[in-house]
């Protein structure tokens, strides 16, 4: 019989060798074509393993990169930063008193499992979304009630003023993400939303594939930023984790990924150069910030602080955590021009590099030469690079200043302990709204700022419920972060991705999304 | 010889306790907290005491390292905090392309170091000798993952021979899985080879002057039947264990290739869980990781009486 004579001739020693020779010359020769993905689907090479698939449970923006996919907001924001509706049919209907907000939800909309969306699953989501999320349960204190007022109409009422409540609500990170009420348990097992893709598969550490919901009730306005017309031109998305960003860098040039996302600025030339693919420059896509410890340590004296804001030369500390000019931009301004919060209060603090003006400062803060702690993690290599710089410059001043480098997990945890740090080193994605970063905006926050003056503009800051006043009462807000320098924010800088030279129409933006695009046979 | 074995065995329990130890308390002095990084920049200090109450992290580390231990002689590794699911699973997942990985390896550096550690003790001093210790040298110091790098720019980009990274497509059979894996296993082979060259090299010098050899070709026998029957022979012993060692290395050690080409793998896993301070998924990796070092070792034992005689225990 043939299956004997070949299980006899496998088990020779030529037969093994001749089995083994066929398989390798089968790997070796099978046209690369064999690997590589058709145009129906994409391979998306991304930083790193999701921390959770639940939207709520993290507020890591790769959660939420991925997971807008599946899920969508009621409110999402244009390419010029504006809320627009997303599930919901139109912005919402406010009460006079700013404390009533009705919305409509668009009809038709299919959840992934075939049924309409209707206002309980609303009000089930955002009940979720206001118990779990850090952000939520910030809101959750002003909130009085949630409720479904018809089979499509939601109506959320607060007892207090809070202007940036559909920002919070439109925001991926943390995300206000609407699901199935029937799906909704504690971990999330299923993932059933109304988006354009719907969740097939994840395999930790190897990928999540998403698949297009064939049901997709799409936006008819244009598409702009995260808003207007959605459509899966991809059958199938492939997220795939690839911490080493040389490999995300090469494995794009080669064509074995369609994309991928936060490659090293100095990479920008040799993707530039490739035919294969192209890079992708997203700016502004977010800031870095410095923050100070307001309550304990020198940096505790406002005179100290406002030493060390004066020694700055920002646009050298930028220069070395970026390396061109077009990865970065200083701007005194925390909000760009156009943005309602375009303010230049407080400009003339920005960025002085001067050091016999902080020397000064120091002599009147009878700065004892404590050394000056800066926190700061390799894990972000710009982070270390503009620390390093930014040591040089605080010593021509007169600081002493050592450099803790730590992993990013130490320092996520020492900068919660007021007495190991004076200054650290992170960054914030650029977000269209004052109150959602950073967080020492906030209270609680590493750092412990807490004024009467912060207290005062953020209380008439967050109470002012007419966009068009907001503007001018950030502007204040703006003024007390220059004068009390809680931390100092850099200026902006932009992150380089590459995608395929065959994708199309990719738009880019801070989470970067995938609907809308196509891949070129 | 069984009771040598048992020995072992009594031994290795011993080395995987104090293993365990070391690791347990080691990866608790470096600081950092899962529950922290697990719920982003913007999680509240209520959300992070709730998560590391929930994987017991608020208890006493004594009673943390007990509890564990308990739970390891029942064969249970713990959850993974970062994975939500059990370690010993998450192993598993990711023993396919290590194991595959170390094997390949070991056959390419086995095919480059026996015949080059040959080839230069039998022309010792000549121009042969000279290349393949030039190139041992070289080999045993390039750094890897430099290695690897060089491979992908050559082998993946230029040429489009090789996937740059990964382990295959979802639905990707085996032959797929092992294309991935004929990258990163020439650049661990390439750099091990560089011992196996070594050891060979210096075993069969020593043999070569033996009496019995001289003996083998004073009775005529052909050279090639002098080196591979009697002299190959009577190298094997140190040429499995140095095959052994390096099967050893290459499972506990292919952290920085599996890194550089995204496999899937323990060491991936590991370097993973490291940042994500996941302590279930690094204590339970390391311990699986030492019982396969002792365990290798073992066997090694074991081979030695089968391919020489006299070796008894």
């Amino acid at each position: 019989m043939q299956t004997n004579s070949f299980s006899r001739a496998a088990l020779t020693r030529r037969g093994l060798g001749g089995l083994a020779a066929g398989l390798a010359a089968s790997t070796m020769l099978a046209p690369v074509a064999g690997w590589a993905q058709g145009a129906s689907s994409a391979n998306l090479a991304m930083v790193g393993e999701p921390q959770s698939l639940d939207p709520m449970a993290s507020t890591a923006d790769l959660v939420g990169t991925i997971m807008q996919h599946v899920y969508e907001p009621l409110f999402t924001f244009d390419a010029n930063w504006a809320t627009q509706p997303m599930l919901a049919a139109a912005l919402p209907t406010v009460s006079a008193d700013g404390k009533t907000y009705t919305i409509e939800l668009r009809k038709g909309v299919k959840l992934h499992n075939g049924r309409d969306l209707d206002a309980e699953d609303v009000v089930a989501s955002l009940k979720r979304w206001f118990d779990m999320t850090p952000r939520g349960k910030g809101l959750a204190k002003s909130l009085a009630s949630l409720t479904a007022k018809g089979p499509t109409t939601v109506e959320i009422v607060l007892n207090k003023v809070e202007p940036a409540l559909l920002a919070h609500l439109a925001l991926p990170s943390g995300f206000a993400a609407i699901m199935a009420k029937e799906s909704i348990a504690n971990p999330l097992t299923e993932f059933v939303g109304t988006g354009p893709y719907k969740f097939r598969e994840r395999k930790p550490d190897q990928f999540v594939v998403l698949v297009k919901h064939e049901g997709y009730a799409s936006r008819s306005e244009p598409a702009s930023g995260y808003a207007g017309k959605r459509e899966a031109k991809i059958d199938e998305l492939r997220f795939i984790p690839v911490p080493n960003a040389n490999t995300r860098l090469e494995g794009v040039i080669a064509g074995q990924y369609q994309f991928s996302d936060q490659l090293p600025v100095e990479s920008f030339k040799k993707l530039s150069a490739a035919s294969a693919a192209r890079a992708v420059l997203t700016m502004p896509f977010g800031f870095p910030y410095f923050p100070t410890n307001t309550k304990q340590g020198p940096m505790a004296d406002l005179k100290v602080r406002q030493a060390f804001q004066m020694a700055l030369d920002l646009e050298e500390v930028l220069m070395a955590g970026f390396g061109e000019p077009k990865f970065f931009a200083t701007a005194a301004e925390h909000f760009p021009k156009g943005s309602p919060f375009f303010s230049e209060a407080g400009k003339d603090k920005y960025s002085k590099a001067d050091v016999a003006g902080a020397k000064k400062l120091l002599a009147e803060a009878k700065y004892d030469g404590t050394p000056i702690r800066i926190l700061n993690s390799k894990q972000y290599d710009f982070h270390h690079r503009m620390a390093l710089v930014m040591a040089e410059q605080m010593k021509a001043a007169g600081f002493k200043v050592q450099l803790d480098v730590v992993d990013w997990a130490t320092l996520i945890q020492r900068r919660g302990d007021a007495a190991l740090w004076d200054i650290y080193i992170t960054h914030s994605a650029f977000l269209p709204e004052p109150m959602l970063s950073p967080p020492q905006l906030g209270e609680g926050a590493p750092g412990w700022w807490s004024s009467p003056a912060k207290d005062a503009a953020l209380a008439a800051f967050n109470a002012e419920p007419d966009p068009a006043k907001r503007g001018a009462l950030w502007g204040k807000v703006q003024q007390v972060v220059y004068d009390e320098v809680p931390y100092i924010r850099a200026g902006n800088f932009g992150a380089l991705s590459g995608a395929s030279a065959k994708m199309n129409d990719f738009a880019a933006m801070p989470w970067p999304s995938f609907w809308n695009v196509s891949l070129a046979k | 010889m069984l009771a040598h074995i048992g020995r072992r065995f009594t031994g290795l329990l011993l080395v995987l306790l104090i293993v365990a130890a070391l690791v347990f308390f080691l990866t608790r002095l470096a600081p950092g907290d899962p529950a922290a990084l697990m719920l982003g920049d913007q999680a509240t200090a209520d959300d992070i005491a709730r998560l590391r109450a929930a994987y017991g992290l608020d208890k006493p580390l004594l009673l943390q390292f007990f509890l564990w231990l308990k739970e390891v002689a029942s064969g249970n590794l713990g959850q993974s905090i970062f994975l939500q699911r059990p370690v010993t699973q998450a192993l598993f997942e990711r023993a396919e392309p290590t194991f595959f990985l170390a094997m390949f390896s070991l056959a390419i550096a086995a095919a480059i170091g026996i015949p080059a550690g040959i080839a230069s003790a039998v022309w010792r001093g000549r121009a042969v000798d000279q290349a393949v210790s030039g190139l041992a040298m070289l080999a045993a110091n390039i750094p890897s993952f430099w290695l690897g790098l060089i491979f992908i720019q050559l082998f993946a980009v230029k040429l489009g021979w090789f996937p740059v990274a990964g382990y295959g497509a979802p639905e990707a059979g085996f032959a797929e899985r092992l294309r991935h894996l004929l990258l990163p296993a020439a650049v661990l082979g390439v750099v091990n080879s560089a011992l196996i060259t070594r050891f060979t090299r210096a075993s069969m010098l020593d043999i070569l002057d033996a009496d019995f050899l001289r003996t083998a070709r004073a009775k005529g026998l052909s050279e090639r039947r002098v080196l591979l029957g009697h002299a190959f022979r009577n190298i094997l012993v140190p040429v499995i264990t140095v095959l052994g060692l390096t099967l050893a290395l290459l499972i506990g050690g292919a952290i920085v290739t599996e890194t550089v080409f995204g496999l899937p793998g323990i060491g991936n896993l590991v370097v993973s869980a490291v940042l994500r301070r996941d302590y279930p998924v690094i204590q339970g990796a390391l311990l699986a990781v030492a019982a396969i070092y002792v365990l290798i070792n073992l066997v090694i034992d074991v081979i030695y009486t089968l391919v020489d005689p006299r070796v008894r225990y």
